[in-house]
């Protein structure tokens, strides 16, 4: 079953003065387990997908739906509370939170969810470790290299236990080895852990490592391929 | 939670947070202490007039402080001083016998206004005997002993011992004169009144006068706010008198006090304006370079309200800091100037002393004016806060996040 189905997605910019296309009737759907990229030149629509199917944005027309329930229209509050419940964010330039250390910028997500402070301690260190930060707990983030702050982006996007991660452009500020090390990391995650990851890229070797590429141009689906093997 | 990322996030940028909060210290220090400056003034004012002089309530002629007749003296005024005797709200009184006449030395004359008194009364009624600055009261062992004030002394040339000659209308109008021998002289606050007020035992003037009359008697309660009352019960119990509280007496000094109540209002308020508008700008610049981390913190699912609170409270912890620090600041100087007085003497402090002011004031600073000081800057910054933190609100994480 597909834990996220768009129907008809589209977005228009500005559609009283110069409108802008942004989406056009985009019927996608994300089964549970996906590595799956959103490829396509600058302009061609991927963030603005990921940010409907991540409630970070309303469409024109159409709807996104998570695991059954629709997301689109729903009240602000409640918006915030299922992306804090069942989504995981992993952004461009990592934006952790500077004042706090690794370990609290992971266990921030579970505060916000109330979990117990034993398990929440456990969770952070079981998470860092597995993104190969073991004994950089308390370093800051300007402590950090990019691929280390980005690692931890990840640990915290996986904090809350979502039921998909989405990735925007999440090597786009990492030399080769960092990106290829973070790839290796979620890829291993994916496989091991089944953790579903969608990504919005047009670097070749996020590309490379996804198992369906949709390809979108000018705010529409061109073509949506499954690899057999990556 | 909260409370420590918010702590946290003033100090990214030490020196920004550590000007607003050095202009919060700066504020709260020169506020309460001008404050506390308007506070002893004002106190040093009123302990002048009351203690020294006006006391709490009056009883005259009811025409004597218009025309001042030496025939308007206070009828039945041993009946008065028997029901003051037996009033458990009086603490104190004193009969007080006055004339306008002229002082005169070998050198020079001038206009006085000639107070008699009967000394231990009055010495258990006012606290005007602590101004004696060179001799005895007059009490001193001597007769028609007088008092002087400094200015006059210097004015008519005279000292200590020398004597001088009153002379003023007696009861059947006609003009009487009479030698006296300096035994004190006195100086207080105001030099005017120094200069134009010479005292005398009660019973000498009233030897001179012609009668055992009192044109006037002072009367100090155990609690001032009782004043009314006590006026109002002299004036239905005697004929031919008016009784009057020390602020139908002295409206200036009413006027003086509601004066500096406002002015204490009024700096406040320029204090915390300016206090709102650094509170506006750093938290504004705090928003703006922190919008994307803001954005992000809304995407992942920090509710709004606790965003809110987040900078509501980066806004008060902030401004708490300074004013506990501005606060324990103002608290050491009140204690070292409290102690000396604050000389206003380089300041015009010898103009001040023209119209009855001390030129060293000593600061008076209430809990309240802590108090009130703490309540006002946390209202500051919390209202100074509202507009940032609602820009923060308004924010599209899906726009900041990328950009």
């Amino acid at each position: 079953m597909a834990i996220i189905t768009t129907h008809n997605l589209s977005k228009v910019y500005n559609p009283e003065t110069v409108p802008v296309h942004a989406l056009r009737d985009v019927n996608l759907e994300f089964e549970e387990g996906e590595f799956t990229t959103v490829r396509g030149p600058s302009g061609s629509g991927k963030t603005t997908l990921l940010n409907m199917i991540g409630g970070l944005d309303t469409p024109s027309s159409g709807y996104v739906e998570v695991d059954g329930t629709r997301i689109t229209g729903m009240k602000d509050r409640a918006l915030i509370d299922f992306r804090l419940n069942n989504i995981g964010f992993v952004f461009q330039a990592y934006n952790l939170i500077p004042v706090f250390t690794a370990f609290e910028n992971v266990s921030f997500i579970m505060l916000l969810q109330k979990w117990d402070k034993q398990k929440m301690k456990a969770r952070a260190e079981e998470l860092l470790t597995a993104v190969g930060l073991k004994g950089k707990f308390e370093s800051r983030p300007k402590q950090l290299s990019g691929g280390e702050q980005q690692r931890v982006a990840v640990a915290r996007a996986l904090a809350s236990q979502p039921k998909f991660i989405l990735a925007d452009e999440p090597t786009a500020n990492l030399d080769t080895d960092s990106a290829m090390n973070l790839l290796d990391m979620m890829e291993k995650m994916n496989r091991e852990e089944n953790v579903t990851f969608i990504f919005s890229t047009h670097d070749q070797r996020v590309i490379d490592r996804a198992r369906r590429v949709i390809t979108m141009v000018d705010g529409a689906i061109h073509k949506d391929e499954t690899k057999l093997s990556p | 939670m909260l409370l420590s990322i918010s702590w946290r996030n003033i100090w990214r940028h030490p020196a920004r947070s550590g000007v607003l909060m050095a202009a919060i210290i700066a504020g709260i220090w020169a506020g309460i202490l001008v404050s506390a400056l308007t506070n002893g003034w004002i106190q040093q004012r009123f302990n002048n007039l009351i203690q020294e002089e006006i006391t709490h309530a009056q009883v005259h002629h009811p025409e004597f402080l218009m025309e001042r007749e030496v025939s308007m003296y206070v009828d039945d005024a041993h009946e008065i001083f028997s029901f003051l005797n037996g009033n458990e709200r009086v603490k104190a009184y004193a009969g007080r016998t006055l004339s306008d006449g002229m002082i005169q030395s070998p050198l020079t004359s001038s206009g006085v206004q000639i107070r008699g008194v009967e000394p231990d009364r009055e010495r258990g009624t006012t606290t005007f005997h602590e101004n004696i600055i060179d001799g005895d009261y007059l009490d001193a062992d001597m007769r028609n002993p007088i008092l002087l004030g400094e200015k006059l002394t210097e004015k008519l040339n005279v000292d200590i011992g020398n004597r001088i000659v009153l002379t003023f209308q007696d009861l059947d109008n006609e003009l009487t004169s009479a030698s006296f021998i300096i035994s004190g002289i006195f100086r207080t606050a105001s030099t005017p009144y120094d200069e134009r007020n010479v005292f005398v035992k009660a019973e000498d003037l009233q030897e001179l006068l012609g009668g055992d009359i009192y044109h006037e008697v002072a009367i100090m309660l155990h609690d001032e706010n009782l004043v009314e009352g006590l006026a109002a019960d002299l004036n239905s119990s005697f004929d031919h008198i008016v009784a009057e509280s020390w602020y139908e007496l002295s409206p200036e000094l009413r006027y003086i006090s509601d004066m500096g109540g406002n002015l204490i209002v009024y700096i406040m308020g320029v204090i915390m304006l300016a206090l709102a508008f650094g509170i506006l700008n750093t938290m504004l610049m705090a928003i703006f370079e922190r919008m994307k981390e803001l954005g992000m913190l809304l995407a992942i699912g920090m509710s709004k309200v606790r965003v809110f609170l987040m900078i509501m409270m980066e806004s008060v912890i902030l401004t708490l800091s300074g004013t506990v620090v501005g606060l324990i600041l103002t608290y050491l100087t009140l204690e070292y100037v409290g102690e000396k007085g604050f000389d206003m003497t380089s300041m015009g402090g010898e103009s001040m002393a023209q119209f009855g002011y001390d030129a060293v004031v000593y600061p008076v600073a209430f809990m309240n004016d802590y108090i009130t000081t703490i309540i006002l800057v946390v209202i500051t910054a919390l209202l100074a806060a509202i507009y940032p933190a609602v820009k923060a609100l308004r924010l599209k994480p899906g726009e900041v996040v990328r950009d």
